[in-house]
């Protein structure tokens, strides 16, 4: 613990170097500005910006990259609960009690819990991984294909939670989405599916042009031929921030949060998006008002956010533990690291202390700053709200078309986006949730890679997923979870259910 | 709102759009008088984005005119290599490809399908680095030589385990030349990207890599793994006690994972000798260089013939080890 | 009879056989070793299963034109500009094709002055791409005329 201490005193003399202060600074606002803007998620803002980190020093670069990745996390949930646009995929679940929130003129509290769950969430994460990063790392490791497939399984069980109305109409939607998810090439035998030809295609339609898409252009198509536009609740300053009542809802879903997502986060390969998905399922199945779900529930914004932001510390313990990128993001820091010389390894935290805890002070100092941002601007946000719709919607638009041409400069993605908006605004009006979808297509890959992957290692013996003991534990749980819900199913009968639907059926909005 | 108002607006629209098309009309200057763009057809932090932009800074020094790295990535190069490949000749327009610039055509041929592209429509500029791949095992595994691993593969069949990058990909093609050569049989377990396939050896759910030397060195340097031996013509100069598997008799398991610059067929003879031209001095750069080093990316400059028949005995390598992985499907 | 659920019931299940039909020439593989049409047909099998629930006991929900379709023409045109987004993109490059789209949308759907349109949709369309393209480094299409 003393030299825990002794380590972090060092690593805070580095981070509070002006010039390290500066691009830690430089960062936040960027990533800020990235998450912002719809569609244009972090991974974009940090490949983007890698070549501009050539010059500095290793520090100074990875911490802007790591400043960028925090902020476009945090700003992500503001058009989320703005404009029920997806900031990032992962933000996809702060779009539904977010902009229900906002609808009831308390866009500032739900803004505001946001910023402070993000905050709480990324400093308690830090310190885990502070504290943690050697064997944590060592564990997530022994994750393999069939842990992953049984955790995976588990987050499909997590639809049976999101859902509320008919059970058999989310289903169906999940299935949909796993559909979707099956476009592209399949990583196990070189097959392309359903591309028709479209080279593009070949990595599948892409969880970024599916959640814009389904969520913020399908949002418009739906809003802006009202004929009553949507009314905004101006609210007063007093009203910007959570009331008591607000603040005392959100504690625990903060704390979930927090741990579900960073848990989520050290699994190396598992996606972002899942943690959220994961808290808000989370969060409904123990709030003692689920009906308020969908409606404007505090805890559905305050879990899900927090979540997000845990996992994004969670995915740096492989990063830096081992040296192993654990997604995308993480591979871009790693090699951000080569290029500046700095060799990525088991060996980084003892080799380049100055780094590792350098980075990891810089990572409070980080929150800390994107806290002072995003609390003030919440007035500012708001105001986006009193544009006219019929000036704010074709601003959408073209937000949505930049964001997603600017995840892979194609065009296709585009055309997935409308297509996928149309689909939205046609399954809102028969009264289907879209939310699973989105949660299909991005499992569906994962799944049948692990499963496949799997029986590969095994040469098809079924029984690898109960001799390791992470994915036979995972899988009994699983099971538990399958029986004691059926029970109670048949006890407690689908009466509430079925009366409180996830989404709003129809236009009465 | 009434039809008509709307409607006209937007014939006039639909015409506009159906009367242009995507392809600007040719402009004759000297070369190069504007911007070029590198293609890269993989995702940014990746060993050919990372090869990409020393390359494009020292071939801007060269050209004296800014050479900016475009990634554009999906299906593990191919939506990259397809837009240069039929994208105007006119050397405004450049790709840094990897060895899987041969493989994936004769995958499409494989599957029947009509393919993205063909290695024809490219007019290859230079090579830049060749890595060769080693084979690298896990510290506490059994295996110390690579001739233990071998004989005990012989011993049981499709027993050790391997991971890739992906099906048909370079780390996959790797091991299949050695397969083929040793007359062994493993196991793959395809991964989606080298970082998970690392991933998976590391914690244990495969045997083997074959993987470029950049990635697996510091694990090597930790002491978590063991590399036995590579593909190269020579060995590794950061791992001096490492065979080849030319050295060890099997001189079909040689395998590169080289980046080249490459520009599209029908590109003018003259832009060509300037773009060797400039890749020959961006290589003697010391700049460029210390990129390279700092990346533990060896260079290996070929242009002209020496590149066209290096590429050419390669891409026969890869066609040829393809064909007889065969479509995994099918067994 | 022509309820939401039993339409919405109805295409699922029209979409879940046109998907087995596109998976014919996956190879199917095993259970031990299920090739890259297993997946897909499993899920089409389920989506048509449900699908069919779907309809089954979508007798009770709402007719579909009782849903209340007042937007869906001005969706329809949002979506006819968006489908010339698409096509434009790379034809004319990102600034003209904003520029027209939010014009379009401004100045003739929404019926608001033709300088005030103009003035919105310049300074957005020119603006955005300052700040993207310029500034965050995000390409955007420049299309044919270079611009």
């Amino acid at each position: 613990m003393a030299e825990t201490l002794q380590n972090l005193a060092l690593g805070f003399s580095v981070a509070l170097q002006p010039s390290v202060l500066l691009y830690a600074f430089v960062g936040c606002v960027i990533g800020t500005l990235v998450g912002v803007l719809p569609g244009v998620g972090p991974l974009a803002g940090i490949s983007l910006l890698l070549p501009a980190t050539f010059g500095l020093t290793a520090t100074n670069a990875i911490v802007m990259l790591a400043g960028i990745y925090y902020g476009a996390m945090y700003g992500g949930s503001t058009t989320s609960i703005l404009m029920r646009i997806p900031g990032e995929a992962a933000s996809v679940m702060t779009c539904i009690d977010g902009y229900a929130m906002a609808r009831k003129g308390r866009a500032g509290a739900a803004l505001a819990i946001a910023a402070i769950g993000s905050f709480v969430a990324g400093t308690v994460s830090v310190i885990a991984l502070m504290l943690l990063a050697p064997p944590l790392a060592s564990f997530a490791l022994r994750f393999g294909p069939p842990e992953y497939f049984a955790l995976l399984l588990l987050g499909l069980l997590v639809l049976a939670y999101m859902s509320g109305g008919s059970m058999a109409k989310s289903l169906v939607m999940a299935v949909l989405g796993l559909l979707l998810g099956m476009v592209g090439i399949d990583q196990m035998s070189g097959y392309f599916r359903f591309a028709y030809g479209l080279v593009e295609l070949g990595d599948g339609l892409g969880v970024v042009p599916i959640a814009v898409g389904l969520f913020g252009i399908a949002e418009v198509l739906a809003t802006a031929g009202q004929e009553v536009p949507p009314t905004v609740l101006k609210p007063k300053l007093r009203e910007l921030l959570p009331s008591r009542a607000e603040w005392r809802d959100s504690v625990m879903p903060i704390g979930r949060g927090t741990g579900l997502g960073f848990l989520i986060g050290i699994i190396p390969g598992s996606a972002h998006i899942i943690s959220s998905f994961v808290s808000y399922a989370v969060e409904r199945r123990l709030s003692r008002h689920p009906e308020e779900f969908g409606k404007g529930a505090v805890a559905g914004v305050a879990g899900p956010e927090s979540a997000n932001n845990s996992a994004t510390s969670g995915a740096f313990v492989p990063m830096l533990a081992l040296g192993v990128p654990s997604g995308p993001i993480p591979a871009v820091m790693l090699a951000a690291l080569m290029v500046h010389g700095v060799s990525p390894g088991p060996l980084l935290i003892t080799q380049q202390p100055e780094l590792f805890w350098g980075f990891i002070a810089s990572m409070y100092v980080g929150n800390l700053m994107l806290l002072a941002l995003n609390l003030p601007m919440v007035g500012i946000f708001v105001n986006v709200l009193r544009i006219p719709y019929s000036l704010l919607y074709p601003s959408i638009i073209m937000f949505c078309v930049v964001g997603v041409y600017a995840v892979n400069g194609s065009v296709v993605d585009v055309w997935i986006a409308l297509i996928m908006g149309a689909l939205g605004y046609i399954l809102r009006k028969l009264g289907f949730e879209t939310a699973p979808i989105v949660l299909g297509a991005v499992l569906a890959p994962m799944i049948e890679l692990a499963l496949r992957q799997s029986l590969a290692m095994s040469d098809g013996r079924y029984s690898i997923f109960v001799s390791r003991p992470i994915s036979g534990t995972l899988l009994a749980f699983g099971a538990a979870l399958v029986l004691f819900n059926l029970v109670s199913w048949v006890v407690r009968g689908l009466d509430w259910r079925r009366r409180i639907p996830l989404d709003e059926k129809g236009e009465n909005l | 709102m009434t039809r008509l108002r709307l409607i006209l607006p937007l014939l006039a629209l639909a015409a506009l759009v159906a009367g242009v098309p995507i392809q600007p009309a040719v402009a004759q200057e000297p070369y190069p008088s504007r911007p070029i763009s590198l293609v890269v057809p993989f995702p940014p932090g990746g060993v050919a984005d990372l090869t990409a932009r020393p390359v494009a800074a020292a071939v801007e020094k060269a050209l004296k005119q800014p050479v900016g790295v475009v990634n554009k990535t999906g299906a593990a190069g191919a939506v990259g290599m397809q837009f240069v490949a039929t994208s105007k000749p006119d050397g405004y327009t450049l790709l840094l490809a990897l060895s899987s610039i041969s493989i994936i055509p004769e995958a499409d041929k494989l599957f029947g399908r009509p393919p993205a592209f063909t290695v024809d429509q490219f007019a290859p500029v230079a090579l830049i680095s060749a890595d060769p791949t080693i084979l690298a095992v896990r510290t506490e595994s059994a295996w110390k030589t690579a001739k233990e691993f071998i004989e005990d593969a012989k011993k049981r069949p499709n027993q050790i385990s391997y991971s890739s990058s992906g099906i048909y990909g370079t780390l996959h093609m790797a091991m299949e030349l050695l397969s083929h050569g040793a007359g062994i049989k493993l196991r793959h377990v395809p991964y989606a990207g080298a970082g998970p396939a690392l991933t998976a050896l590391l914690g244990g759910h495969v045997d083997a890599l074959a993987s470029g030397p950049s990635v697996v060195l510091p694990q090597i340097k930790a002491g978590k793994l063991r590399a036995l031996a590579g593909w190269g013509d020579k060995r590794v100069a950061s791992l001096p006690d490492i065979p080849t598997f030319k050295e060890l008799g099997y001189p079909e398991a040689e395998f590169y994972i080289w980046a080249g610059l490459f520009a599209p067929k029908g590109t003018p003879e003259p832009v060509l000798a300037k773009l060797r031209e400039a890749a020959r001095a961006g290589v003697a750069d010391p700049e460029f260089k210390a990129a390279m080093d700092r990346l533990q990316t060896p260079i290996a400059f070929k242009q002209g013939e020496e590149f066209r028949k290096f590429f050419e005995a390669d891409a026969r390598r890869l066609a040829d080890g393809v064909r007889k992985v065969g479509r995994v499907e099918q067994k | 009879m022509l309820t939401t659920d039993r339409i919405g019931g109805s295409a699922l299940c029209l979409l879940a056989l046109f998907v087995m039909w596109e998976s014919r020439a996956l190879p199917l593989g095993t259970l031990r070793h299920p090739g890259p049409g297993y997946f897909p047909v499993l899920l089409a099998a389920l989506l048509l299963i449900l699908g069919a629930l779907v309809w089954a006991v979508g007798g009770g929900t709402p007719h579909v034109a009782g849903v209340g379709w007042g937007e869906a023409r001005h969706a329809v045109v949002i979506l006819a500009v968006s489908a010339f987004i698409g096509l434009s993109l790379e034809r004319f490059g990102y600034r003209l094709t904003m520029l027209a789209a939010l014009l379009f949308l401004v100045w003739l759907v929404e019926r608001r002055s033709l300088l005030a349109a103009a003035a919105f949709a310049f300074a957005l369309s020119f603006g955005s791409y300052y700040l993207f393209d310029t500034l965050l480094r995000v390409p955007l299409p420049r299309g044919s005329f270079g611009i």
